[in-house]
């Protein structure tokens, strides 16, 4: 297991250096704890705030002896923030009780989901993939890749000379080849298992 | 029902890491995503899962496109 509180000090300090290596590990337990909220809130917002919280609140965190102080407290205010968006809307959100969930929290702050140091491997199979898509489907994939999460879909379209739809058939499509592209070497970008089977296989 | 070219869109719409700001500066959801039925709105999850993934492992960082808007929601 890793433990994210080793950029706790710098953290606390403000620097968004530490935040940035703190989210390359933590992003994927928190987005994997809000799962059993998939249907009834928007997680990707959702998990958007819980990080921005968690930087905010950083500085007031205290390591209480056990590892990923930070990611826990993070988890905690990822569900409570989910539970309360789901009961804002009027949705039923799923339940569990006191215990179930800090069981729950304490399992996923544990996991072991991979270094959050990039793989080589990985990246240069990726590439690979990549460089060999259709030109249209490339194009959306790199032009959202670009933006970043700070642009939205008509903005990206408008900015290829594409209509949205088009824009979206051709990033649906880039997606598929990509994955059924990864999956003939080996890797499985499933959402169980790792690139490490994949980077084994590469390995001489 | 949403015909299925529809639905698609709107799923890999709400699978992008692009969301709308609040007034109070806060994240909001996507329209899109309300727009989805409760099958959509998991298939967007499960591709947005993916893509941070493959985000993920093709940057330098190890950052995805949802940790690059966070961090430059930081910055203003």
């Amino acid at each position: 297991m890793i433990d994210l509180d080793l950029h706790l000090p710098a953290l606390a300090a403000g620097d968004r250096q530490a935040f940035a290596a703190w989210l390359a590990g933590a992003e994927r337990p928190l987005r994997d704890g809000l799962r059993p909220f998939a249907a009834t809130v928007d997680v990707e917002a959702v998990l958007q705030e819980t990080l921005l919280r968690a930087w905010q609140l950083a500085p007031k965190v205290r390591p209480d002896g056990r590892p990923n102080s930070l990611l826990r407290f993070a988890l905690r205010a990822g569900h409570n923030l989910a539970v309360s968006e789901a009961r804002r809307a009027r949705r039923v959100a799923p339940t569990l009780d006191g215990e179930a969930l800090e069981r729950r929290l304490e399992a996923l702050a544990a996991l072991r989901h991979g270094s959050p140091e990039p793989d080589p491997l990985l990246r240069r199979l990726i590439e690979r993939c990549r460089a060999a898509l259709p030109q249209k489907p490339r194009l959306a994939l790199e032009a959202r890749l670009e933006a970043a999460g700070g642009e939205p879909d008509p903005a990206i379209a408008a900015r290829l000379g594409q209509r949205l739809n088009t824009f979206l058939q051709n990033f649906t499509r880039a997606r598929r080849l990509l994955a059924e592209c990864l999956a003939r070497q080996g890797v499985e970008l499933g959402l169980t298992t790792g690139a490490a089977g994949a980077a084994e296989q590469e390995t001489p | 029902m949403t015909d299925p070219r529809t639905r698609d869109a709107l799923m890999e719409q709400a699978a992008g890491a692009w969301r709308p700001r609040r007034r109070d500066g806060g994240v909001s959801s996507l329209p899109a995503w309300h727009d989805l039925d409760e099958g959509g709105r998991v298939e967007a999850y499960d591709a947005a899962c993916l893509a941070r993934r493959l985000e993920a492992a093709l940057d330098s960082e190890g950052l995805s496109t949802t940790a690059r808007a966070v961090l430059a929601r930081l910055q203003g």
